[in-house]
């Protein structure tokens, strides 16, 4: 057992060296495509955070003054549940002190001067409104009128504020994805090559190996785990480069003014140690498919 | 050992290889299979191991059809049985030892298995003082003993031999025969495909002659014609 597990480590290293050039590209092209996902993931985390408080077709919010009494507060609700066909009461929600304060730490994640401001008691809350009409001017209407409703704070209103943003984050989550699907089967199929060529240039060594009775298993695994160890070498590159995109980005939106919009595009390390987790995962599975493919289509040499 | 019943191999839409071939070979005989170039000698070794299947017929090997083996099965019956060729098959960059011992190492053999049988297999062959050269460095008859060590070295039921004297001059195929007949006394049956006179006449042993894919000869004890 162990003689066999030595054997296709080695041959794997040795197949790894002769093909040094093809091996090279195979790893990079599943370097960049990896970190184009890897970058997919980030964007759309850290639009996340910009949107967080639109979620669930959300299209108005009103904000509550935080000294509001419990009366203003119920009569908000009632005015708003007033308005059935036009608001979808089912969906209505009230985020309190503290759940808005939860908010609020993802909103400014990359403003910590704008979030110390803000404290667990001094925080407006909100009641998030689903609209069920399709007419932005009924909705705007209605924003006004809840405006002048005492312990109202402001009415904030999707199409204002992230309508914009929402669609970029859309278009941009396409795109990215797209290419980084199309890099991907790029990736396989170079590794695919790779497998084939190193299969080929060692065709005679197969078809003694078959005569002699090795199982295709037996002459099968050194390919796979050449192919497998190239994916999961362009998922360690593919991390390595989305770290330093991710700092770089870090360190560039903190020298932005605080209050502004960007500054929520930040990143917990987290999440990104997870999709660093996912790329060396997706990188494996790619080399492990290509080389397999490879490895069962080329076997009869 | 090995027999044939009814065997017709087609290549292509109606090209036959081989037609209706039948033919038992026992258990330890030395078989010649002669005729020209394209008569269907290769095939019929290439059945023999099941690199080829064949169209109509059955072949048996050691009590099984071994046309109704799965796949899976098939390594384990190649390694009852050792090849040789004309070109040797022997891999370059690999030394005597190396290229012998890879045969055992592929099918899974121990290191301590390996470190035995490789040498004693060597000296059977003649080339125990050799065992670190490359093929390059061997005579042609040198590689063809490296070959034929290759394919003894499990110790096979039986030994397929597809023109192991094609590319030798006549001295140097009676010493590979002679270590062939050494390898039948031990018990292996030895199946040669050949077109060499000189070997099959020198040898007198069974012959089965092919034409056109067709058996037209087979005889104990015979020569080439």
């Amino acid at each position: 057992m162990f003689s066999r597990i030595g054997y296709a480590l080695r041959e794997t290293w040795a197949s790894f060296r002769r093909n040094l050039t093809l091996t090279a590209a195979a790893i990079l092209t599943s370097a960049v495509s990896l970190l184009l996902v890897g970058t997919t993931f980030l964007i759309q985390r850290a639009f996340e955070n910009l949107l967080v408080q639109w979620r669930g077709d959300v299209e108005m919010i009103v904000f509550v003054r935080s000294d509001a009494s419990a009366e203003q507060i119920t009569l908000i609700d009632s005015v708003l549940r007033a308005s059935p066909t036009i608001i979808d009461v089912s969906k209505l929600t009230y985020l309190n002190k503290a759940e808005s304060y939860e908010e609020a730490k993802r909103i400014f994640v990359g403003d910590p001067v704008t979030l110390s401001l803000l404290t667990p008691e001094s925080i407006p809350t909100q009641f998030k409104v689903v609209p069920l009409s399709d007419d932005p001017m009924l909705v705007r209407s209605l924003s006004d009128q809840y405006r002048t409703l005492p312990g109202v704070e402001a009415v904030a209103l999707a199409e204002d504020e992230f309508q914009v943003i929402s669609t970029l984050s859309n278009f941009i989550r396409v795109v990215t994805l797209v290419m980084s699907l199309v890099l991907l089967v790029v990736a396989v199929g170079l590794i695919w090559n790779t497998i084939r060529t190193a299969m080929f240039a060692r065709r005679r060594e197969i078809e003694v190996m078959k005569l002699v009775g090795a199982t295709n298993w037996f002459i099968r695994v050194p390919f796979m785990l050449e192919g497998l160890l190239q994916g999961l070498l362009g998922g360690v590159v593919s991390c390595g480069g989305l770290w330093a995109l991710n700092s770089a980005w870090s360190s560039g939106v903190a020298g932005f003014k605080p209050g502004t919009g960007i500054s929520s595009l930040i990143v917990p390390n987290s999440y990104l140690t997870s999709v660093m987790l996912i790329l060396l995962g997706i990188g494996a599975v790619v080399g492990a498919v290509g080389s397999a493919i490879a490895a069962t289509r080329f076997l009869d040499v | 050992m090995i027999r044939l019943e009814n065997v017709t191999k087609i290549y292509g839409k109606d090209t036959a290889a081989v037609r209706e071939a039948s033919f038992d070979i026992p258990k330890n005989q030395f078989v010649f299979l002669v005729g020209p170039s394209g008569s269907g000698k290769s095939t019929l070794l290439r059945l023999m191991n099941r690199q080829e299947q064949p169209e109509f017929g059955d072949v048996w090997v050691a009590g099984r059809n071994i046309n109704e083996l799965p796949a899976s099965r098939v390594p384990y019956l190649r390694r009852t049985m050792g090849n040789v060729f004309q070109d040797y098959k022997l891999l370059l960059n690999k030394t005597v030892f190396e290229n012998v011992a890879f045969a055992l190492e592929v099918i899974g053999k121990p290191r301590h298995v390996i470190e035995r049988q490789v040498p004693t297999v060597l000296e059977l062959v003649g080339l125990a003082g050799k065992r670190e050269r490359f093929p390059e460095q061997l005579s042609g008859g040198e590689q063809q003993r490296v070959s034929i060590a290759r394919a003894f070295v499990n110790r096979p039921l039986i030994l397929l031999a597809d023109e192991p004297t094609g590319n030798l001059d006549p001295t140097t195929s009676e010493g590979i025969m002679s270590l062939l007949d050494e390898i039948n006394e031990t018990g292996t049956t030895v199946v040669m495909a050949t077109h060499d006179h000189r070997v099959v006449n020198a040898m007198r042993r069974r012959v089965i002659q092919l034409d056109n894919g067709v058996i037209v000869r087979d005889q104990e004890r015979g020569v080439y014609e």
